[in-house]
């Protein structure tokens, strides 16, 4: 194997544990002490989660799986802060003069900085989590996915505090020091690496699902790397940017969205193995493809040649295959309508949300405003505003939080109160996420139509939209009340699975 | 289609797509040392949050990618050195940048002006004079 041989091979070993190098003799699982607790609490789920072939213990829980808690518990938190921080930026747009500690244009940067970053660290947890659930066996190092987590925490909060000083860097969603950035890229780098050497310890039970995770993380990695540092050239910059704005969320987070479904599924016992992994990795090499070239519908304007307006027109329209896939793989995986506890309803509840935005607001609206006769007029007004919330956090957002939500109550069912409360905030952030986006895809149409198509006054427009922008406020309003509402469910049901699963 | 496929597979599309960018990336003529200059004072005071340049960017205010068609460099530079009240607050001013960065910035704005971006930002159409 090249990595034993190389030199950073030996230092990650170092870092990560000899033991944890040398060939494990067991599964490398961690029986809770209390899972007898634990198996008792997950009867009313569908069927019990894994089962060790070889003690037959069923419900054992990984150390991976534990460490995933501080992961997608980080997430859930970061999703709680943003939707106060945007409230505040969404009234600092229709309240003249009003007073605030951060000036709009910094507000935002926090804003756009936290919206891609708390995605990544749930997303770093549930693939930890589903990836050592799907292989039934142990992640590569405990102690290196540990470690990861503080390294990648402590990156994104120095993004966070140096922009509340005004310290950035003026990139649009890539906005903290190059610092902040190496560290997350570091900590991406022990991620990928952790979860290649678990790959190639466990090479007979590699399952399409882990395999699709790992290569999702790997290209995170690829494409953050050549963001750490600004280049001069105007025309690189923005492509580069949109590595991360575009390659990260319509190709990578494909990916590891699209393991997280299919295990999820598969060892819900809510699809059959054979269903879920037969076109696994053909959708996956589809997402890769369409989602690569399908960067250039960001290109067509930036200074590139005109080659891409085709290039970025014929991919996209690729995108949406895959995503029919996927869709197709949860149709199949609910068809029996089997009975649920309420833990799988409030999960489901998250996950079909985030399906419905995955169609809608993702893919049709993007598919629509990719074209490039309409993208000429709709490019750069708050249409883009509109497409962004549906599909970054009604797409992803809502994944990674019904998978925090999972991870964090294994073990243990919501009382009644707190699945109602649960299901409340749901229903909010959908309410407030619709009204958000309508209101912002009306306000981008008149910019769109009166601007650049009529050649009005860019700012004589905008003076004009403040109905539509109060009505994305009021809309935010509604949005946070479930955000703050369904971060404190997720928060009860750490506690309340702390002594179920440690 | 099996993992070692997929895998050749999608590493093969990386080295392609990035091949493809590093090509398309080329500028018209070599960036100025003034026009240099000038990005790293508009990423230094955060103007994208509220510009776009190449339609990329916040939406508060208008798109930056040829102003400097509409308008000259001189009331550029008296506009950021002197800010304006921004309507429609009453007392809150424009950023304000210090002459020497303002040049440097209307330099930047000449370089991207320049870049040939395919039509954009578009010709009004509808325009009924
Ligand atoms: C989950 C999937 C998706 C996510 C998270 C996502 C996210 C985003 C974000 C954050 C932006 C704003 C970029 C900016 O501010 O410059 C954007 C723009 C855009 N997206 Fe998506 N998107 C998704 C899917 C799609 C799909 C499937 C398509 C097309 C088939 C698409 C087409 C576009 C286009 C054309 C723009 C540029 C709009 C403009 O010109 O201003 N998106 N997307
Ligand atoms: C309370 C809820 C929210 C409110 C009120 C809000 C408000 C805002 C505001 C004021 C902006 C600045 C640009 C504009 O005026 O459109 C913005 C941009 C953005 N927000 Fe939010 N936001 C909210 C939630 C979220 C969430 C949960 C996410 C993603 C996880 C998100 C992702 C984005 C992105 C990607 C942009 C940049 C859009 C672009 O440039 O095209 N927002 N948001
Ligand atoms: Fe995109």
């Amino acid at each position: 194997m090249i990595f034993e041989r190389s030199v950073l091979g030996y230092l990650f070993r170092k870092l990560a544990g000899r033991k944890q190098a040398q060939e494990n003799q067991d599964t490398g699982a961690y029986q809770g002490a209390n899972s007898k607790e634990l198996n008792a609490s997950h009867g009313t789920d569908s069927k019990q989660t894994n089962t060790n072939q070889r003690t037959g213990a069923p419900g054992q829980v990984f150390k991976a799986q534990i460490i995933a808690r501080n992961y997608t518990l980080a997430a859930a938190l970061l999703f709680g802060t943003q939707g106060i921080v945007a409230l505040l930026g969404a009234i600092d747009l229709i309240i003249p003069d009003l007073p605030s500690p951060i000036p709009f244009e910094y507000g935002r940067s926090i804003h756009l900085g936290l919206a891609v970053l708390w995605p990544l660290i749930g997303t770093m947890g549930m693939v930890y989590y589903f990836v050592t659930e799907d292989l039934d066996r142990e992640i590569f190092s405990p102690r290196l996915a540990k470690w990861q987590f503080w390294l990648v925490l402590a990156a994104s909060l120095s993004i966070y505090a140096s922009l509340t000083f005004r310290l950035g860097r003026g990139r649009e969603y890539l906005e903290g020091l190059p610092l902040s950035y190496a560290g997350i890229s570091l900590a991406l780098g022990l991620f990928s690496y952790n979860l290649m050497r678990t790959l190639i310890k466990h090479k007979q039970r590699i399952t399409p699902a882990a395999m699709i995770m790992t290569a999702g993380s790997v290209l995170l990695l690829m494409f953050l790397i050549p963001n750490i540092l600004s280049v001069t050239n105007p025309i690189a910059d923005e492509a580069t940017k949109f590595w991360v704005v575009h390659a990260w969320e319509e190709m990578a987070f494909e990916l590891t969205t699209s393991g997280f479904l299919a295990s999820y599924l598969k060892n819900t016992g809510l699809a059959a193995k054979k269903d879920i992994e037969k076109w696994l990795y053909l959708e996956a090499a589809l997402t890769v493809a369409a989602g690569l070239f399908g960067t250039g519908h960001h290109y067509y304007w930036i200074g590139f040649p005109a080659y891409w307006l085709l290039v970025g027109f014929l991919f996209s329209f690729l995108q949406l295959i895959p995503v029919a896939l996927l869709v197709l793989m949860v149709y199949k995986g609910l068809k029996k309508r089997p009975q649920l506890g309420n833990r799988q309803k409030l999960t489901l509840a998250l996950i079909l949300s985030s399906m419905l935005y995955h169609v809608t607001g993702a893919s049709l609206l993007g598919f629509i405003i990719t074209v490039p006769w309409i993208n000429l007029y709709m490019h750069g007004t708050y249409i883009t505003s509109g497409h962004a919330h549906l599909a970054l956090f009604g797409s992803l957002g809502f994944l990674v939080l019904g998978g925090s939500y999972y991870i964090l109550s294994r073990g243990t069912q919501p009382d009644r109160k707190t699945y109602r409360r649960g299901i409340m905030a749901v229903l909010a952030l959908n309410v407030g996420l619709l009204t958000m986006s309508t209101a912002l895809i009306i306000a981008g149409f008149l910019q769109a139509y009166r601007a650049r198509y009529l050649g009005m006054n860019f700012m004589e427009v905008n003076l004009q939209l403040n109905l539509y922008l109060s009505a994305r406020a009021a809309g935010g309003a509604i949005f946070t009340s479930g955000d703050l509402l369904l971060t404190w469910q997720i928060l009860k049901a750490w506690r309340k699975s702390k002594n179920a699963v440690s | 289609m099996r993992l070692r496929t997929f895998a050749l597979v999608s590493l093969l599309l990386v080295a392609a797509f990035t091949g493809a960018n590093i090509t398309s990336w080329k500028l018209p003529y070599p960036m100025p040392e003034d026009a240099q200059e000038g990005k790293a004072v508009w990423q230094k005071h955060n103007c994208v949050s509220c510009h776009t340049l190449f339609g990329n960017g916040g939406y508060v205010g208008d798109d930056m990618t040829n102003i400097l068609k509409r308008r000259t460099a001189e009331d550029v530079q008296h506009y950021l050195t002197n800010p304006p009240v921004m309507r429609p607050n009453r007392e809150h001013l424009h950023p304000a940048l210090e002459p020497g960065e303002a040049e440097f910035l209307t330099s930047y704005l000449r370089f991207v002006g320049d870049i040939p971006t395919l039509g954009w930002p578009p010709e009004p159409r509808g325009a009924k004079q």
